[in-house]
């Protein structure tokens, strides 16, 4: 059974057709999720919150574009927002630790290659990070993520071609190391 | 070179953020007692427009009594010009805010709660929180019993995190906050009645 016709089921009030519908792309929301956040607290709180906002607002969805689509612009901007709450918290108490003279963090080891880049994506811009981690990492196509975060398709080329660059760029201490 | 540094760099960032396996089932129970939960709530107010200008510049006068009693002491000012009901709705617009930064809190305690290193400042926050959540408590704004009853489950949570000692092993009562927070699906309600910017805000108020 298709998209469509779950949909159609579960507006008809088929508790079943819901389920199916959850199983058919719960994987897909969980993994871009969880990528997202590196949480897996935080993973659930937002493929949940996904979820429950998609059977929510399931009348508004005019079937214009892929049901995935629509899902995974939930997902995103419900990853981002729950992102930036958190962030704003957590800076807020980097702040506090700072004017305590307290020092933040762990002590800085010799980062391998593959820390170093999990902190230089960590601190790629929010929109670089994102179109990175849908398309290189998690295979969405460039129209995909265009529908998802409501862009055009040329901006997320250009951002994903950006996030590369600054990628490489953090990666350049490890130039033939991480060549193959 | 680049396209081959490129599809290295792809190869290597397949495991940032690795995640585990779906926890499916899991979360389905979740999603259906929490949707089951928000039916049986209590409707959200939904106001005409011109009545979303009278909230907003309602809750700034209510903000400013609120501040006001607290800063000046006095126990008797009330917001009597205003209408029962626009107050009511003054006070939930009041409480986003609020709702908001108890939300943060209890996201990044729970993760950071996982390290088995929980900051002292987590128990300041609280007790900064906690009086808030009595003023709301107190205020119209309890009447919602949905609102009522997350403010009370999170004034539980709050006073344990609060309560938590700067030193010494918390691991325990780290544990029995997180089991609160999960048993009472306390985040999921937080974001339920404290909508993000966007889709669900849509509506809301």
């Amino acid at each position: 059974m298709d998209d469509r016709e779950l949909i159609a089921r579960v507006r008809a009030g088929d508790p079943a057709a819901e389920r199916a519908l959850y199983d058919a792309h719960v994987d897909r929301v969980y993994r871009l999720s969880y990528r997202m956040a590196g949480d897996d607290d935080l993973a659930r709180d937002f493929t949940q919150e996904t979820f429950i906002r998609a059977f929510e607002k399931l009348d508004t969805f005019r079937g214009e574009a892929a049901f995935s689509t629509w899902l995974h612009s939930i997902a995103t901007s419900v990853a981002l927002n729950g992102l930036r709450k958190v962030k704003r918290f957590r800076k807020r108490e980097a702040d506090l630790e700072e004017a305590d003279g307290v020092p933040g963090g762990a002590p800085r080891a010799e980062p391998d290659l593959k820390r170093r880049l999990a902190q230089a994506i960590d601190g790629l811009p929010e929109g670089y990070r994102t179109v990175f981690l849908l398309h290189d990492v998690e295979g969405y196509t460039h129209e995909e993520i265009g529908a998802a975060l409501d862009i055009e398709t040329g901006t997320s080329k250009a951002q994903l071609s950006r996030a590369r660059a600054k990628l490489r760029d953090a990666l350049a201490d490890f130039a033939g190391e991480w060549i193959r | 070179m680049n396209d081959r540094r490129d599809e290295e760099l792809q190869r290597l960032a397949r495991d940032y953020h690795r995640p585990p396996e779906t926890p499916r089932d899991e979360m389905w129970t979740r999603i259906q007692a929490e949707r089951a939960r928000r039916r049986d709530a209590v409707k959200v107010v939904r106001l005409a427009p011109w009545l979303r200008w009278s909230a907003a510049a309602a809750a700034v006068l209510v903000i400013g009594v609120a501040i006001g009693r607290l800063t000046a002491g006095h126990p008797g000012t009330t917001p009597g010009t205003t209408p029962a009901r626009d107050a009511d709705v003054a006070y939930r617009v009041a409480a986003a805010p609020y709702l908001t930064r108890t939300e943060a809190l209890l996201t990044s305690f729970r993760a950071q709660s996982r390290t088995g290193r929980v900051d002292a400042d987590y128990a300041v926050q609280a007790q900064d929180l906690l009086v808030t959540t009595r003023l709301m408590l107190n205020s119209p704004a309890a009447r919602d019993p949905r609102l009522a009853s997350l403010l009370q489950d999170l004034e539980v949570m709050l006073v344990q995190i609060a309560q938590l000692r700067a030193e010494g092993d918390t691991r325990g009562d780290v544990e029995l906050i997180n089991h609160g927070l999960e048993q009472r699906s306390v985040m999921l309600r937080l974001r339920a009645a404290s909508p993000a910017p966007g889709i669900n805000a849509r509506g809301a108020l």
